[in-house]
């Protein structure tokens, strides 16, 4: 039974189609990248999934489960694309991480032993142990990325979902992360994972699917880089990256 | 000396331990709710309600009911409103707030209009604030009204953080979103409706926001802000009704006057800080940290 189902999903921005017939399934234990370019559909895709954005038509089923009649979220690790983990009131990194925890416990009760342990165990997986009393608006924005992993690894999924995760990740982080999923792999997590650059983080893939305009035009063997791509020392550009302004100093930063 | 003995002799009064009792709650319970606000970024919904809260004033005039449980009904059911609105429409929604908040004020000024005909309205109390005058049975509800609030933000802080500070991840991981937004909601109408006696409808949300936005400009985790801002709310709840008394002026505006004062003195305080530390590093980089560049050899 695949952990993931995707049949024929469509998803509609005001009246346009931006996902148009998909189908994608995810194995238990799986390691799937769904590519392609900017604006091909694949992080609405994956919002579809998540139950962020509705589907026009066509079904998706999590862990054989149909997603509206779907309750056990707290089997998802969800990596949602970088926004910064920082906001308007400071928060530590452990604090960020044990959100991760809260579909594990009962409303209004205190965290257990497991919790607290949860949190201790993947700020240490992400290389964070020493600064999870840090307010996350002082790290950097490698070091929030990974805290926001880190949030989704405490909830022990047997599913990750990561959109484009290493937007922003220096290239040694990058390994390091690739080296932490890579076990959560081996320990039987399936990843569904969004991405349009190929880095250490795609080495470990089971298999790709390609996006483009929406529809799936490659389902199968990870594909090689092309172009300037290909080229070990390329630097990709993200200028949406990092927002952070100055000019909120004043209030207390993000 | 002199001074010590004359602040106490003001409260020998019985109207002024009802005044410092009830200010004292309205500090320490709003800082608890706007803390969730100003993570929201919902900071001026306080304002908001308070406009709504108006119509809610006048109503209780008319019918003869006390006009903070008439309040408190229509802050609750406007606060419904309000989240659904928030939640089903995307690009109207600061449009029909608006509306509402409009409307909250000029339905409260119609209605008393209505109401002034039997004599009985004064709206000046509720939009600024008679701390006063409010009786025993006043100070209980506002007592208790605080009490449930300030334990209910407390118990569900994890939640209600996780909900404010990234709405998407908490539906993901399966929390009870929308439940959680009503909540919040209802919880700042029932703060507006008890602190309307002490500051007045049109500066309760000075009493949501202020000891947050003062007290985060040294705290690092959520925990603390949320505990200091409450304990920062009761001093300076505290402090205006003393001065209030001892100036003989409404407690309300001295109260709002000294959480600015403190917010600039603090805000001034922090840059200077952080003028300090900037040459001290706070976060050394994880070990292996790359330089991701190739140093150029040495010039010899």
């Amino acid at each position: 039974m695949p952990v993931l189902n995707v049949r024929g999903a469509t998803v509609s921005y005001g009246g346009r189609a931006v996902v148009r017939g998909v189908d994608l399934a995810v194995e238990p234990g799986e390691a799937v990248a769904l590519m392609g370019a900017n604006g091909s559909g694949k992080s609405t895709l994956i919002k579809a999934v998540a139950g962020l954005v509705p589907l026009a038509s066509g079904s998706i089923e999590l862990f054989g489960t149909p997603q509206k009649r779907f309750r056990a979220w707290k089997r998802i690790g969800y990596v949602p694309q970088r926004t910064g983990a920082a906001s308007g009131v400071p928060s530590t990194a452990a604090e960020v991480v044990s959100q991760g925890r809260l579909a594990h416990r009962f409303l209004g009760m205190p965290p257990s032993r497991a919790d607290r342990d949860a949190v201790t165990q993947s700020l240490a997986e992400v290389g964070l142990a020493d600064h999870a009393h840090c307010s996350v608006d002082t790290l950097s924005g490698g070091q929030q990325q990974r805290v926001l992993i880190a949030r989704a690894l405490a909830t022990d999924p047997d599913l990750l979902i990561m959109d484009e995760p290493t937007v922003g990740v220096d290239a040694e982080t990058q390994a390091a992360l690739a080296a932490v999923v890579a076990d959560r792999i081996d320990a039987g997590c399936a990843v569904l994972l969004v991405t349009h650059e190929l880095g250490p983080l795609t080495d470990r893939l089971d298999r790709a699917v390609v996006l483009a305009d929406g529809k799936v035009v490659h389902d199968g063997a990870p594909p090689r880089p092309v172009g300037e791509h290909a080229d070990p020392h390329h630097e990709h550009a993200h200028p949406h990256a990092n927002g952070d302004t100055a000019d909120e100093a004043i209030w207390g930063g993000k | 000396m002199n001074l010590d003995l004359s602040i106490l002799d003001y409260f020998q009064y019985e109207f002024m331990q009802r005044a410092l009792i009830s200010a004292l709650v309205v500090g320490l319970c709003a800082p608890a709710v706007g803390v969730f606000l100003v993570q929201k970024r919902l900071a001026l919904i306080g304002d908001g309600l308070g406009h709504i809260a108006l119509t809610g004033v006048a109503i209780g005039f008319l019918t003869g009911v006390a006009p903070m449980w008439t309040t408190l009904a229509v802050t609750v059911a406007a606060s419904v409103v309000m989240e659904i609105l928030r939640s089903h429409s995307k690009t109207s929604g600061d449009v029909a707030l608006a509306m509402m908040f409009y409307g909250g004020i000029a339905g409260g000024v119609y209605l008393t209009g209505i109401a002034s005909d039997k004599g009985v309205a004064n709206l000046q109390q509720y939009l600024f604030g008679s701390l006063l005058t409010a009786g025993w049975d006043e100070v209980w509800t506002i007592a208790i009204g605080g009490a449930v609030v300030a334990v209910l933000m407390l118990v569900l802080r994890p939640w209600l953080t996780a909900i404010c500070a990234d709405e998407q991840y908490a539906r993901v991981s399966g929390l009870p979103v929308a439940g959680l937004n009503l909540l919040l909601l209802i919880t700042t109408a029932v703060t507006v409706s008890v602190s309307m006696r002490a500051v007045g409808l049109l500066l309760v949300s000075a009493l949501l926001v202020i000891p947050v936005v003062t007290v985060q400009q040294f705290t690092r985790s959520f925990k603390a802000t949320m505990f200091a801002a409450m304990g920062a709310g009761l001093l300076i709840a505290g402090t205006g009704v003393v001065a209030s008394a001892a100036k003989d002026v409404p407690p309300g505006s001295t109260i709002v006057l000294i959480g600015v004062a403190v917010f600039v003195v603090t805000a001034l305080l922090a840059a200077l800080v952080r003028r300090v530390r900037r040459v001290r590093r706070a976060h050394l980089p994880p070990e292996g940290e790359p330089l991701e560049v190739e140093l150029p050899a040495a010039s010899a």
